[in-house]
């Protein structure tokens, strides 16, 4: 025992006799393993995020899409891909409809227009639907009201809108009911404002950025009147592969099997977590070649290290050190060295996951704790294995007549 | 090689036979620093190996301290050949038999006076009968630099360096001291005072001391006296 602690204080007594080499050595490994690290907090952020989009639209929620989006053992597919191909239109509607165990069957046309406000002009994206849209998502009003089934047939110039694009476009959320929003040139009356769902940013859907319009009053910029998606909801998970078993049945008989996909909100977060995972492995290892170069740095240091103590060796060696014992003090070295930068790195990822937290779900896991540690130990080991063999085996006699 | 009968070779400390240092230069030409050395070296003898510059006596000395393999011959250690030993038994052998006196005293400067006394402790695979720390603190006291455990090497007299360096090859009570031109560094009076230290040594508490010099002043010290001349034990 007294032995590993005159090792370990040794070799932080020469790490902390050259400070600055020290610190600027362990820099090649704090930026690697933060680098490491905050990717990993970053993509198990961004799954998070996209993990809470989808629950907000509610559970057992199916969607409809056009085109082949995913192979069957997930990942996207090539060739014809999202939206390729067909569009669907009131005929699919009517039919899903006929689904029993479909507690709503909402038909989505979706399209980027400008809304211009009482205070400003703004882009956001138009949703044509139907009033199912808001129980179907648990969208709730903050303000004014919700649009009806009448509202869809009479073919009403009506807005529900997101509370971002109605404080933007009219000031203040609270003021936009009741006024005239301009769509792309058409006029709607804005009858209610919803409550905040979130999202937005990273890419994502913001849905707080939204503007819904009955769909039959929406062809006016969709003339050929068709939907880009539909959104069923079952009550149960046994409903929802019922629900996607019929709307197979019922969408094959006018489609090809690779024109639409059917898919649920889980089975699209497993595609996304797989996706992620592939995305998050090939970042980690962008981020694994500056811990490389860090590691070549602590082995370079090291060499330095074996030259300028060549004496010392000698001396040790002299008085009875195993050639053991002075491969063990120079892989100590190398390794607290390492882990002295995991340790830093792992500090600066906390602070700055700690401030992207308000805007970013991102966070650190034991796994990527783990990882850091793991891999800046053995980084020390790996690099440090190299220069402390050759102090190991210096020759007694050269070592101590070393000048 | 076959065990001697010889029993004053039996006994002998030090046993070196038919020894051959060689090494081969840069331009491949093979240089011989030891030609065929026998000699050995008993319990409690008092020794100075003399030669010039160049002769080939610390060479002699890096081989009986086990510093350096010879390229031909052996060496036996308490009647143990030396080249049947791995790198642990030969770093064991210098840790519990050996103790090296240094001309450039060789402390480690980074470490307190009282840090490198103790440092082959450190390194030994025997259980010390005794406390190293305190041990090392009455080593200082009778060489005369009590008080200087927490001093740095470089931050007191050669004379004084050279007594550490005394007291650390004394740690871990070795059968033999070797010291390599103990008094090259040091003024006369220091140099006569650890002569005074070493033959102290030999007489009161039988250590058997080997002195490797150039200086026939510091050489006629000891009871006896090898000189070696061209790699050759010539008397």
């Amino acid at each position: 025992m007294t032995y590993f602690i005159f090792i370990i204080r040794t070799a932080i007594f020469d790490l902390y006799r050259n400070k600055m080499r020290t610190i600027l050595t362990s820099l090649g490994i704090l930026i690697g393993v933060a680098s490491v690290v905050l990717l990993l907090s970053f993509g198990l952020g961004l799954k998070e995020f996209i993990r809470q989009q989808f629950d907000s639209l509610g559970t057992n929620a199916v969607f409809l899409i056009p085109g082949k989006i995913f192979n069957q053992g997930g990942g996207f597919r090539g060739g014809q891909g999202a939206l390729g191909g067909i569009q669907f239109d009131d005929r699919d509607y009517i039919n899903l409809k006929r689904i029993r165990e479909a507690q709503y069957v909402v038909p989505v046309f979706t399209k980027t227009l400008s809304i211009q406000g009482t205070e400003k002009t703004e882009y956001g994206t138009l949703y044509g639907t139907i009033a199912d849209i808001f129980p179907s998502r648990n969208l709730e009003v903050e303000y004014g009201e919700l649009f009806d089934k009448t509202a869809v047939e009479k073919r009403s110039k009506v807005v529900v809108l997101g509370p971002s694009i109605a404080a933007k476009t009219f000031g203040n959320a609270s003021l936009a009911v009741g006024k005239t929003a301009r769509i792309d040139s058409q006029s709607f009356k804005v009858v209610g404002v919803l409550k905040s769902k979130g999202g937005g940013g990273l890419g994502g859907p913001d849905f707080d950025s939204f503007m819904y319009v009955p769909y039959k009053s929406a062809y006016v910029f969709n003339p050929n009147k068709t939907f880009l998606t539909m959104l069923l909801r079952g009550n149960s998970e046994a409903d929802v592969a019922i629900i996607k078993m019929r709307m197979n049945e019922i969408l094959l008989k006018r489609y090809k099997e690779d024109q639409f996909t059917i898919s649920d909100s889980k089975e699209f977060i497993a595609t996304i977590g797989s996706i992620f995972a592939m995305l998050n492995s090939v970042l980690v290892a962008i981020g694994a070649v500056s811990l490389i170069v860090g590691g070549i740095g602590i082995m370079n240091i090291m060499y330095v290290s074996v030259t300028e103590r060549t004496r010392e060796i000698g001396i040790r060696r002299a008085l009875g050190a195993t050639e053991r014992d002075v491969l063990l003090q120079f892989l100590a070295e190398s390794v607290l060295l390492s882990i002295f930068g995991g340790l830093a790195g792992l500090g600066f990822s906390y602070g700055v996951v700690f401030l992207l937290q308000s805007v970013f779900p991102a966070y650190i896991d034991l796994v990527s704790v783990l990882t850091a540690l793991g891999t800046s130990s053995f980084i020390g080991i790996f690099f440090g294995v190299f220069p402390a063999r050759t102090a190991a085996k210096l020759s007694p006699m050269d070592a101590i007549r070393y000048e | 090689m076959t065990k001697t009968t010889d029993s004053k070779q039996v006994s002998a400390v030090i046993r070196v036979e038919n020894v051959w240092k060689e090494y081969r230069l840069d331009n491949d030409v093979v240089f011989t620093a030891l030609k065929d050395i026998n000699t050995s070296i008993s319990p409690g003898e008092f020794t100075s190996i003399i030669g010039p510059s160049g002769s080939g006596k610390s060479t002699l000395m890096h081989v009986i301290g086990l510093l350096d393999k010879p390229t031909r011959g052996s060496v036996w250690i308490n009647n143990r050949d030396v080249s049947k030993m791995d790198d642990a038994q030969v770093s064991m052998v210098r840790n519990e038999f050996v103790g090296f006196v240094f001309q450039q005293f060789n402390l480690i400067n980074k470490l307190t006076i009282l840090e490198n006394i103790v440092l082959p402790t450190i390194y030994t695979r025997k259980k010390l009968a005794y406390d190293p720390v305190e041990k090392a603190k009455y080593l200082m006291e009778r060489f005369g630099i009590g008080g200087k455990e927490r001093s740095f090497p470089n931050k007191i007299s050669g004379g004084q360096q050279q007594r550490v360096a005394i007291a650390r090859a004394l740690i871990m009570n070795p059968q033999l001291v070797l010291a390599d031109e103990p008094t090259g560094n040091l003024d006369s009076k220091s140099g006569e005072e650890i002569l005074k230290l070493l033959t102290e040594l030999n007489r009161d508490e039988k250590i058997t001391i080997v002195v490797v010099t150039h200086d026939h002043s510091v050489a006629k010290r000891a009871r006896r006296v090898i000189e070696i001349k061209d790699g050759q034990i010539i008397s």
